[in-house]
């Protein structure tokens, strides 16, 4: 397992440390971007600027995934020690690492921020780290659906089913709460009470779990469907 | 050199460092008062002391950076993760609530409704699982190093009360910063603090033998951490009168529960210890 973790390493490690850099996005943007623009405003550009980092991360997260869809790579792997388990399991976890340390880094950086502004008078500056963490949960769950299509299908040919599966999911979806407008009111109806304010942090805590639960059967997913992806990779 | 001085050796020089850094924090505090980011700086850095004292350590001995507990080591593990994460909130709900059972007074415990309960329970498991990173700066010394390095001189029991001591006396600066510097209350809270972290030590370091791994100590200690806080604020919604004082029994389970998980894991390490000579 050492040396599936130190190849993942050699081979993704700019990718990785980037995460820094995207969890220092927010403070970046405000240096760059503040001059002019007055200080009641610098929020908005944090939160810009933490759009902006939770996008370029999942953009770097996703070019860890790619790269070792070929068929080589995929025999070569499975007729190891640790066979193609081990190898896919030290990628859910480098993933998951990643967006360990994203958050990690932008909860310090948002820390340190409220600390300068204390120091500057600016009392009220929003903290990010609340709006951080449901997006690190979007995350784990968008890397959850990413990865099992990226390996079953490679990379370029995974990306496309996966987007035309979503947009046919979403016009399915569409198409039959219109069709069945009376059978999707008691839906919902539901719906609307289950988001309400007052269950919204119920709602919220175990949603963070079951993406948790999600990322562990993407990988048991993925465990199933690697071999059947491997015989058709183009490379 | 035998194993045993080179295990004085390698203690030392991380003990060494990790007070030199608590020393530093000491000396730090009155003139970083003044300003929150700088304060907030040399914190981290404190913070990570542990860590990163282990790393000077391996590097000043050429001990190498090999076997620094770093895997994860989920399969089969998953139920100690599972324990790392339960057993300080069942702890932490003995320490709080039981008193005001026992007492009879359950209508202060008013914040508790399922809806609370379950919410708190699924962030605690959720946070734990992505935030929970940064104690690795401490567990990483602790449980990763120093512990090991301090059983083959000590012995099991040993290793326990003097890494809990060493790991209390490192949270002095912090108590002194949060006293505002009365030195005497900043004692008897670090003190009362040794007593605790003494005890919950032993559930670490057995998690760590077991395990293999650092990570369910980062999770045990996180809980430790935030779970306190969780009930805390659980029993704030509740309607307890200001001046609410169940005398003694608040003590007795301030301890209690803590003195049970210790006496129960040491006993499983020293079962464990045996089983483990036995096979060797």
């Amino acid at each position: 397992m050492t040396g599936l973790i130190y190849k993942e390493w050699k081979q993704n490690r700019l990718f990785v440390l980037s995460m820094i850099l995207c969890g220092l996005t927010p403070i970046i943007v405000l240096l760059l971007l503040s001059g002019g623009i007055p200080a009641s405003a610098h929020d908005k550009l944090r939160i810009s600027g933490l759009l902006a980092g939770f996008l370029a991360a999942g953009a770097m997260q996703m070019l860890v995934i790619r790269g070792d869809d070929r068929k080589l790579w995929g025999y070569w792997i499975t007729a190891s020690p640790d066979g193609y388990k081990g190898f896919l399991r030290v990628k859910y976890e480098i993933v998951f690492a990643m967006i360990v340390l994203f958050m990690f880094t932008l909860q310090l950086t948002d820390i340190g921020y409220q600390a300068f502004a204390d120091d500057n008078g600016k009392a009220e500056a929003v903290q990010l780290s609340g709006m951080a963490f449901p997006l690190c949960f979007v995350q784990i769950l968008l890397r959850a659906i990413d990865i099992p299509f990226v390996y079953r299908f490679g990379s370029k040919r995974g990306s496309y089913i996966k987007l035309s599966c979503l947009v046919l999911a979403a016009l399915a979806f569409s198409a039959l709460s219109v069709i069945f407008k009376e059978h999707f009111e008691p839906v919902f109806k539901m719906g609307r009470k289950l988001f309400s304010p007052e269950n919204s942090s119920l709602v919220l805590s175990v949603g963070s779990v079951v993406c948790l639960g999600l990322y562990y059967l993407s990988y048991r997913i993925t465990c199933k469907l690697y071999l059947k992806g491997v015989e058709q990779y183009e490379h | 050199m035998s194993t045993k001085n080179e295990n004085v050796k390698q203690l030392g020089i991380y003990l060494l460092t990790v007070f030199a850094f608590m020393l530093l924090f000491v000396l730090c505090i009155k003139p970083l008062k003044v300003s929150n980011m700088a304060f907030y700086i040399i914190y981290m850095v404190f913070s990570f002391s542990p860590a990163i004292a282990s790393l000077i350590a391996r590097a000043v001995t050429k001990e190498g950076f090999r076997d620094m507990k770093l895997h994860l080591k989920l399969s089969g593990n998953f139920k100690w993760y599972l324990l790392a994460f339960g057993l300080p909130l069942i702890c932490f709900s003995a320490k709080f609530l039981m008193p005001i059972i026992i007492s009879g007074h359950s209508d202060w415990l008013s914040g508790f409704t399922a809806q609370n309960v379950l919410s708190n329970i699924f962030t605690l498991a959720a946070m734990s699982a992505v935030m929970s990173i940064g104690l690795i700066g401490e567990e990483l010394g602790w449980r990763g190093y120093m512990d090991r390095k301090m059983e083959p001189l000590f012995g099991t029991v040993g290793t326990c009360i003097v890494s809990g001591i060493v790991w209390g006396l490192w949270h002095l600066p912090m108590d002194m910063a949060g006293c505002d510097g009365v030195i005497t209350d900043a004692f008897i809270m670090c003190g009362g603090r040794m007593i605790q972290l003494t005890l919950y030590g032993v559930f670490l370091m057995w998690l760590t033998k077991k395990t293999d791994s650092v990570f369910p100590a980062v999770i045990g200690h996180y809980m430790f951490n935030e779970s306190q806080g969780a009930l805390a604020n659980l029993l704030y919604q509740g309607n307890i009168p200001e001046n609410a004082d169940l005398g003694a029994i608040t003590t007795v389970f301030e301890y209690v529960p803590m003195i049970l998980v210790a006496a129960v894991f040491m006993i499983m390490m020293f079962h464990d210890k045996g089983r483990i000579t036995k096979t060797a």
